[in-house]
């Protein structure tokens, strides 16, 4: 039985053919045709989808999200993010290996400036700050509480002295109240090649920034910051640690979870060359 | 022996003036080779032994008459001829058959997207250390569906094409062979030609056979021609056509009585038997339409693969991905067009549908012939057993000058005739009587009219009609012993007997029956109610009348006769039949009984279903043209008032030539008249004909019928039983056996098999074929739309750089998973219209899968199902604090292993994983809003132009296929552990209604839909998005 594979010639024919004026199998005014009715109901589909997602839209609040309940506990993380993997190589000799770290850092800790800090309110340490709105009140975090990492004595967060500052951060979760005393505890993996210092002492991470309540309502908030300083040892010729930070101290605050290695905790590696 | 032309006597342009190309010299290439033979092989017989005298015969073959060959003579014989077997055809190997349903047709495409994920997985893994792994599964999952399916394939189709087991089992053992003046048994596949051998009642004949002396030998030839009766064989030449002269006997055909001589004439390959073994082994069988269509759909399929890939592919490459990526994406936009589910569910389909076919009695042994039958156009019937009862019983009687019908159908109630009439009562009498034919014992239990008999078919069927509706025969015959007897021969024409009166047991009555002119040269006198009258002309010319008018009907004609002996042949007296001492003239004749095969009650029904079917009934049969003629009058096949040219001549008294042509509707084609005919001619029959009638047709005559029928276009279904339909039967894009009367030679060379043997079956046949053809439209118009809501995914995950909204395990649950049930119920849907009452399709134009189907699937209600799906998406998203304005170009960022604070609108901060979780809540919700959608989609594919309502919603299969889809996703998605097997999570109740308002969107388009193409037939819309 012969098969349909259409001749050459036959698909040039089928691309226009001269006698009945068709091109691709159809003649102008059937181009039209289908064309336009596909314009029609494409046109009547993207009507009613924009009309269910302005529906959708109206049911949204502006301030808080309709669903919290896949972060109930947030995740740690460290900056500035190294480009791929956390890994921080750098050289103390050669400026230019940390200048992007220093930059970013600059940058993030901006907000936290005396100057951009004065409108905020000085919030009594150790206790949430429960708020009923409608106006929503941030609290001061000083820089200084960041000590050697503050950027303010050390332009360089200790990068040039080989002795570099990375910030640790737990993610703004909105509504989250920790429990008891919430502290950010920074361990090297080999205590022989590298100890690790904590700013504010203890990574202490005060209530007084809790709850969060959101970017629109809680305008100016400053998430609180703990900064780890890795010190290699003087007498340690290698100069590479892997530092493992978690949340302790407060029993709602998971550290430790299967799948998410970030929940509650980071680990991340300082590569320092010479 | 008999190629054309081989050998000498007989030119081969006398015989064959056919244009076909006979034996050119020497063929240059082999393949070119087996095609002539073919060719050749579809030649009629030619042979001239049976011409010959005995003499002749001898000196041909060197043979003495009486000794046979000398032993030496046949050893060389055997070393230069080859042994008497039939050459086995080169048999397919298991293995490549099944590796032909592995890679077969849809099986192809499936091949090719898993070999492409394969390749983008090798990309992925060369260039990247952690690569994700959805490439790879995805490609082993389509191999496993291959495989599977192939396997089940393969399963079901595992008992067909044995073809030459069943000629190899018809090969007999020994033979009795006369060499050098001794009688001895050798294999039968050490005869050789000019062998002089001896057979016998039971025996099987070794090879072809030219009698030359033969005692009472009858044969059964029906594995050759499908003639049911023994016929008897002698040496004598009494026809032209080598298969119907009786001084012939074929190789592999029984000897059912009798003994005879003959000389070998040809073995092996070169039989009879041989050529049609090699004619439908060395036939080329064609695609089946539904191959045919699967593979136009697949290039359709491949089309618009290629074509969104490649769209893309230039796309991403605009967007500014890397070479790299593009390809990814390119290879996973082709492998995502590949509907996975679909090859299970055409094969399920096609299966439930061969199921259902074997319940109504037709088994279909190649699951592609489902279909085939849907899209026949010509049916090529044999007569014998198909159309008819395959059992003469007397349908008509003449006496009293006048003609009464008998009961022909089956059941053998209603009818009567004038039984109180005196001229019956002797009638009946002498056709008990004079009567060899006798029940079988033991079936006092069955009917009469299924009891089984001894004797020839006509003298059953007087025996039978006798009992019915006479009295029993065992009695008669007990009270009216037979004491002599002349059995029928041919030369004679008649047979007679001599009983004992029951009257007056002293004195004797001689009965005899027979051809109706021989009886009537016997006769002076007649009875007419019971009274003896003188033969006169007026009755002589009435005898005449009723003669005609009978043997018109194409029914086999009885006269009878008797003749009260005087009292000189007393009790006692010597009868000597064949030195004849008894007076055998001045008979007194009593009437006519007339005898046909009747046809099945239910074929004229059939027929006529099959012609407002559109689909035309050809009868191609090897009896005489009159009784041909008359069963095709009497089940429709030539339609009441239809006339052939032959008709209107004698009606309107005007030559043949002089009618014109354009009138007849109806002809009947003689085989002789079809051997001179080239195909031009027969192709002008066959288009200018709508009722056709082949009488007296030879193996490959009907062979070539068929041909010529495929040549005009039409897709041909061939009903046969006898080893001479098996080429045609092959040769028909399907080959319907009978399962009671057909040999297995034509069962194993058929693609379905009727197990009651009866025509009517073939009609629930086509309207199971032609229903399927619709519902898997159906069906694939469901599966195919669902590719639409699983590739725009990627796309705009490619285009606008969103998270990805549906991934790979979903695109699978939904393939093979929650759509596979649904889509198989649609094969139960029942018929929108009387699908008997349309034309057959038009292979070349109504496509299983066409434009209009895919415009409707991926254009229209697929487009509106990705919409639902994306709006579940953003619902969720939005939900959990990512609004859709920030999503787009949040790609990058979203997939970083690294990036665990990633901002939502609200400023909350995620983690990868946290993100991940709702990413692959979202997959689940769109998988989910699939199902949902799918639900309409499914009750809109129910019907292609009726509304639902219409149709209602009866298919409960269908009812289980929509509750079991979305229990399975309610499964998928509720049940604990889920998150970690498949990466599913369980979702909000409310988010199951985000694609509502979209699935009833699809109901009301649709609906509508086929409100305007029902109110405007032919309309645009029809035209551009009817499937």
């Amino acid at each position: 039985r012969e098969s349909f594979q259409p001749e050459p010639g036959e698909w040039k024919r089928f691309i226009y053919n001269p006698t009945s004026g068709e091109f691709l199998g159809r003649t102008a005014k059937s181009w039209g045709l289908i064309l336009l009715f596909y314009l029609v109901f494409y046109g009547f589909l993207a009507a009613l989808f924009t009309f269910t997602m302005w529906v959708m839209l109206q049911t949204l609040n502006d301030e808080v999200p309709k669903y919290r309940d896949q972060i109930p506990s947030p995740g740690l993380m460290v900056f500035p993010k190294p480009l791929s993997a956390l890994e921080y190589t750098f050289s103390a000799s050669d400026p230019s290996s940390y200048r992007g770290y220093i930059e970013d850092l600059r940058k993030f800790l901006k907000p936290y400036t005396l100057e951009e800090q004065k409108n905020l309110t000085v919030c009594p340490d150790g206790i949430l700050s429960e708020q009923k709105g409608p106006v929503y009140v941030a609290c001061q975090f000083p820089i200084f509480l960041l000590q050697a990492c503050s950027g303010m004595s050390d332009p360089d967060f200790g990068y040039s002295q080989g002795s570099p500052c990375v910030l640790v951060k737990m993610n703004r979760i909105i509504g989250l109240k920790p429990e008891g005393t919430p502290r950010i505890e920074c361990i090297p993996k080999d205590e022989n090649v590298a100890s690790i210092s904590t700013y504010p002492n203890n990574g202490i991470i005060d209530l007084k920034y809790f709850p969060y309540y959101g970017k629109k309502l809680h305008v100016g908030y400053l998430q609180p910051l703990v900064a780890a300083q890795v010190i290699f040892s003087a007498n340690s010729t290698k100069k590479e640690v892997t530092v493992e930070c978690k949340i302790d101290g407060s029993p709602n605050l998971k550290n430790q979870d299967d799948r998410d290695k970030f929940l509650g905790r980071v680990a991340f590696k300082i590569i320092a060359r010479a | 022996m008999g190629f054309g032309g081989k050998k000498g006597t007989v030119s081969p342009s006398e015989r064959n003036p056919s244009p076909r190309p006979k034996r050119r010299p020497k063929p240059i290439q082999k393949r070119k080779l087996k095609r002539k033979n073919v060719e050749e092989l579809k030649q009629e017989v030619v042979l001239d032994d049976h011409r010959l005298t005995l003499e002749q015969l001898s000196a041909k073959y060197s043979v003495d008459l009486s000794r046979g060959h000398t032993p030496e003579r046949a050893k060389g014989l055997l070393i230069q001829n080859g042994p008497n077997v039939l050459t086995p055809p080169p048999t397919t190997p298991e293995w490549v058959k099944f590796c032909k349903q592995l890679f077969g047709g849809f099986s192809l495409l499936l091949w090719t997207g898993a070999i492409l994920c394969f390749v983008a997985y090798g990309i992925q893994l060369y260039f990247n250390e952690d690569p994700s792994k959805d490439n790879l599964y995805l490609g082993i999952v389509l191999a496993a569906v291959v495989i599977i399916t192939g396997c089940f394939s393969y399963y079901q189709e595992a008992k067909s094409s044995k073809i030459m087991e069943s000629f190899k089992n018809m090969v007999p053992q020994r033979a009795l062979v006369i060499r050098g003046g001794e009688k001895m048994q050798i294999l039968v596949k050490d005869v050789v030609l000019g062998d002089l051998v001896e057979v016998k009642g039971g025996d099987r004949i070794p090879a072809d056979l030219r009698l030359i002396s033969s005692q009472g030998c009858k044969v059964d030839n029906s594995s050759l021609t499908g003639e049911s009766e023994p016929q008897s064989r002698s040496p004598d030449f009494t026809h032209e056509n080598p298969l119907e002269t009786r001084n012939i006997c074929f190789f592999s055909t029984n000897c059912v009585e009798g003994t005879a001589r003959g000389i070998v004439i040809a073995t092996g390959d070169s039989t009879v038997m041989g050529r049609i073994a090699s004619l439908t082994s060395g036939l080329a069988v064609g695609q089946t339409p539904i191959a045919a269509e699967i593979e136009h759909f697949i290039r359709l399929i491949t089309m618009m693969a290629l074509f969104f890939g490649v769209t893309f592919f230039g796309l991403s490459l605009i967007l500014g991905y890397g070479w790299l990526e593009a390809v990814i994406f390119l290879i996973g936009i082709i492998v995502a067009n590949v509907p996975e589910g679909l090859l299970a569910t055409v094969t399920v389909c096609l299966t439930l549908t061969a199921k259902r076919m074997a319940r109504k009695n037709c088994l279909v042994k190649n699951l592609e012939a489902v279909e085939t039958l849907g899209s026949t156009s010509t049916i090529c019937s044999d007569k014998t057993g198909t159309l008819t009862q395959n059992r003469m019983t007397v349908a008509h009687l003449w006496f009293d000058k006048t003609v009464y019908e008998a009961d022909t159908s089956e059941e053998q109630i209603g009818k009567t005739f004038a039984k109180g009439s005196d001229t019956w009562s002797v009638l009946a009498r002498i056709a008990g009587l004079c009567n060899r034919a006798d029940f079988k014992t033991n079936q006092e239990h069955l009917p009469i009219a299924k009891r089984s008999t001894t004797g020839d078919a006509s003298e059953s069927a007087l025996l039978k009609f006798i009992e019915q509706t006479y009295s029993s025969v065992t009695e008669m015959r007990e009270k009216s012993p037979k004491v002599a007897e002349i059995p029928f021969n041919s030369t004679n024409k008649y047979q007679v007997s001599i009983h004992l009166r029951e009257d007056s047991s002293q004195t004797h009555v001689l009965m005899m029956k027979g051809a109706p002119e021989r009886i009537l040269e016997f006769c002076s006198t007649f009875l007419l109610n019971g009274q003896e009258y003188p033969m006169d002309e007026e009755m002589a010319a009435a005898f005449q009348n009723a003669y005609l008018e009978l043997g018109g009907l194409g029914e086999r004609v009885l006269g009878f006769c008797f003749l009260n002996l005087p009292s000189m042949y007393a009790k006692g007296f010597p009868f000597n039949t064949d030195e004849i001492n008894f007076s055998m003239d001045h008979l007194c004749f009593v009437g006519l009984i007339s005898m046909i095969d009747p046809p099945r009650a239910a074929v004229p029904d059939a027929v006529s279903k099959c012609r407002s079917a559109g689909i035309k009934v050809i009868m191609v049969t090897g009896d005489h043209p009159i009784t041909a003629k008359a069963i095709a009058k009497g089940v429709g096949i030539i339609s009441e008032g239809s006339e052939t040219a032959e008709d209107i001549a004698a009606r309107l008294r005007i030559p043949v030539t002089q009618v014109d042509t354009r009138a007849v509707k109806a002809i009947v084609v003689h085989g002789s008249e079809l051997k001179d005919m080239n195909s031009q001619q027969l192709d002008h029959i066959l288009k200018n004909h709508t009722e056709i009638v082949f009488a007296r047709t030879s193996p490959q005559q009907k062979l070539i019928i068929v041909e010529g029928c495929q040549r005009l276009g039409a897709i041909v279904a061939v009903t046969g039983d006898g080893v001479n339909d098996s080429p045609a039967l092959k040769k028909a894009d399907i080959g319907i056996a009978m399962g009671i009367t057909g040999s297995d030679v034509s069962k194993q060379a058929a693609d379905m098999i009727l197990l009651d043997d009866n025509f009517a079956s073939i009609v629930t046949g086509v309207e199971e074929g032609r229903l399927i053809f619709d519902n898997l439209k159906k069906s694939i118009a469901y599966t195919l739309t669902s590719n639409i809501p699983e590739i725009t995914p990627f796309l705009m995950f490619v285009v606008l750089s969103i998270p990805l909204p549906l991934g790979t395990v979903t695109i699978l649950c939904i393939d093979l998973g929650t759509d596979m049930v649904p889509a198989i119920s649609l094969a139960y849907e029942s018929a929108e219209s009387d699908i008997m009452k349309r034309l057959p399709r038009n292979p070349k134009t109504e496509n299983l899968v066409n434009n209009r189907l895919i415009g409707m699937a991926y254009g229209q209600i697929g487009m509106i199902q990705a919409l639902a799906g994306f709006f579940t998406y953003f619902v969720i998203l939005a939900e959990n604090g990512f609004k859709p304005f920030d999503l787009l170009g949040i790609r990058l960022d979203w997939d970083d292993r690294f990036l665990n604070d990633l901002e939502d609108s609200y400023g909350q901060q995620w983690t990868y994983e946290q993100r991940k979780v709702v990413e692959f809540t979202c997959h689940t919700a769109f998988f989910i809003s699939i199902v949902v959608v799918q639900w309409a989609d499914l009750i809109i594919c129910k019907t292609r132009r009726n509304s639902v309502f219409q149709q209602g919603m009866k298919n409960k299969v269908l009812i289980f296929g929509i509750l079991e889809e979305t229990f399975l996703a309610a499964l998928l998605s509720y049940t604990p552990g889920m998150d970690l097997a498949l990466r599913m999570y369980p979702l909000r109740i409310a988010w199951w209604f985000c694609a509502v308002p979209y699935s009833i969107l699809i109901f009301i388009y649709d609906e509508i839909r086929k409100l305007i193409i029902r109110q405007r037939p032919g309309g645009w819309l029809e035209r551009e998005t009817y499937y």
